[in-house]
């Protein structure tokens, strides 16, 4: 039977780090092996758990969007930017919300500026955490 | 694009021109592989003047064509910074020659003099030891401090510095700062994370105005200078120097972001007393908010770093795995950056 994926990632860096490095002797490209090793258990990490991390961020961005979408009603600039962030997780989504926020900060008063940047910082934060889990 | 490889006897071969000795040899040839810069090589070059035994401590810095950082310094900007600040009160080592012309080692290169002193690395153990020790003899973190001081109270327009850039008044530096690592930002290529562009309109949108001006190395920390009887030697890497705010310098002295699991500043000196050597010297007051708000900069910056560095694999112009890995690092400057804007 085959491994799975992260599995699979998590033995190449066993091997890398218990048998390959240690036998090699030129120096940089032992710190390139013990290296490989570690970016393959990061890899492996994010791999294992990728599918229950997408779910909880879909979850996350469409609870965010269904909220400040009732508080933008008037703003077309940042209702475009939610409806990009609705259909995409992607980084660039959620830099267009960011940006757009900040652009309609005038327009949106300081207090609603406050509240729905606040908001979205909520949602910023909980993403950082998942990506923390595998940072160093 | 990276540079081909340099040979000793190339290296050899023009400094026995440029010093007019023929009979010039290198001694005590070290390569150095610091950072991913630019490619260091240390040694001695003897020769003969008449019946006198010349040698001169040397260090050559090429430009590999594929450092990091290289959009925002090069070599010939380097070069004249050290021109500007030899025979100044702030420690540098000596610039001799920079060559622009890649015919001769094959990419644009400086040669400045080899000045006595360590430079050890404070993110590993042994260096951290080193700077502990230091702080307990008590010597180092004054001119660790002194340095800075010499660098802040620098007629800056009398040394000839102006040609890096002189900001306008108000918030022009900081502003100036953050459209200079948005723009290196850009240049990676890829999309950055929502915290770090959150942090950048956060930053534009509350940047300090700046009341005086002074030289700014930029990143003044241990591990950018040279150590020598327990003195700063030589403050190096006059890469991101700039003239601005001089806190831009101490919010970088006084931040987590080089120190680890210790109080001390740059796992050197006790805050209190640098505050007191810092201001009796320059005679400023420092700034507790100015010195949040560059701090938060800071943060940006490094997040910035790691993406160019990540990118720098990623597009295939530096195979070096280290680099690759420093996509995980990125994570690690934001929460310091999401931190201080209060999420």
């Amino acid at each position: 039977m085959a491994l799975a994926p992260d599995e699979l990632l998590r033995s190449l860096a066993v091997a890398l780090r218990q048998r390959i490095g240690p036998s090699v002797d030129e120096p940089f490209a032992k710190t390139q092996a013990f290296m490989a090793a570690v970016i393959l258990e990061k890899l492996a990490g994010q791999v294992a758990n990728a599918a229950a991390d997408g779910a909880i961020a879909a979850s996350e961005r469409a609870a965010l969007v269904a909220e400040l979408r009732d508080e933008v009603a008037g703003n077309a600039t940042v209702l475009a930017a939610l409806d990009v962030l609705a259909a995409d997780g992607g980084d660039a989504a959620w830099n267009r919300a960011v940006t757009a926020l900040y652009a309609e900060r005038d327009a949106l008063g300081a207090p609603a500026f406050d509240r729905l940047l606040g908001r979205v910082r909520v949602a910023l934060r909980a993403r950082l955490d998942r990506a923390l889990v595998y940072a160093s | 694009m990276s540079a081909p490889p340099v040979t000793e006897e190339q290296i050899c071969a023009y400094l026995a021109e440029r010093f007019a000795a023929p009979d010039l040899v290198l001694r005590g040839v070290e390569r150095i592989a610091v950072g991913w810069s630019h490619e260091t090589w240390l040694f001695d070059a003897s020769w003969t003047d008449g019946t006198i035994e010349r040698v001169r401590p040397l260090c050559l810095r090429r430009d590999p064509g594929n450092a990091l950082l290289r959009e925002l310094s090069d070599l010939a900007t380097q070069f004249r910074v050290l021109q500007c600040l030899d025979d100044t009160a702030v420690p540098s080592p000596h610039p001799y020659f920079f060559e622009d012309d890649p015919a001769i080692l094959g990419a644009p290169f400086l040669v400045m003099e080899k000045v006595p002193g360590v430079c050890p690395s404070p993110w590993g153990r042994d260096g951290r030891r080193f700077y502990e020790d230091a702080a307990t003899r008590g010597v180092l973190p004054g001119s660790f401090t002194d340095a800075l001081i010499a660098i802040h109270t620098l007629d800056w327009r009398a040394a000839g510095l102006e040609f890096l850039g002189v900001p306008e008044g108000g918030n022009d530096f900081a502003r100036g700062e953050i459209a200079k690592w948005r723009r290196l930002m850009e240049a990676t290529g890829a999309e950055p994370d929502p915290v770090l562009v959150d942090t950048l309109c956060w930053l534009d949108a509350n940047a300090p105005a700046t009341p005086r001006l002074s030289l700014v190395h930029g990143a003044y920390r241990t591990g950018n200078f040279l150590v020598h009887d327990d003195r700063v030697s030589a403050v190096l890497d006059w890469e991101t120097q700039v003239i601005g705010d001089p806190l831009y310098d101490v919010a970088y002295v006084l931040s987590e972001l080089n120190r680890d699991g210790t109080d001390l500043l740059s796992n050197l000196v006790e805050r209190d007393a640098f505050v007191a050597r810092y201001e009796a010297g320059t005679g400023l007051t420092i700034d507790e908010d100015v010195c949040r708000y560059y701090q938060v900069l800071y943060a940006a910056r490094s997040a910035v770093f790691w993406m160019s560095a990540s990118q720098l694999h990623a597009s295939g112009e530096n195979t070096d795995l280290r680099l690759a890995r420093t996509a995980w690092s990125i994570p690690v400057v934001l929460d310091q950056a999401a931190t201080a804007l209060g999420y």
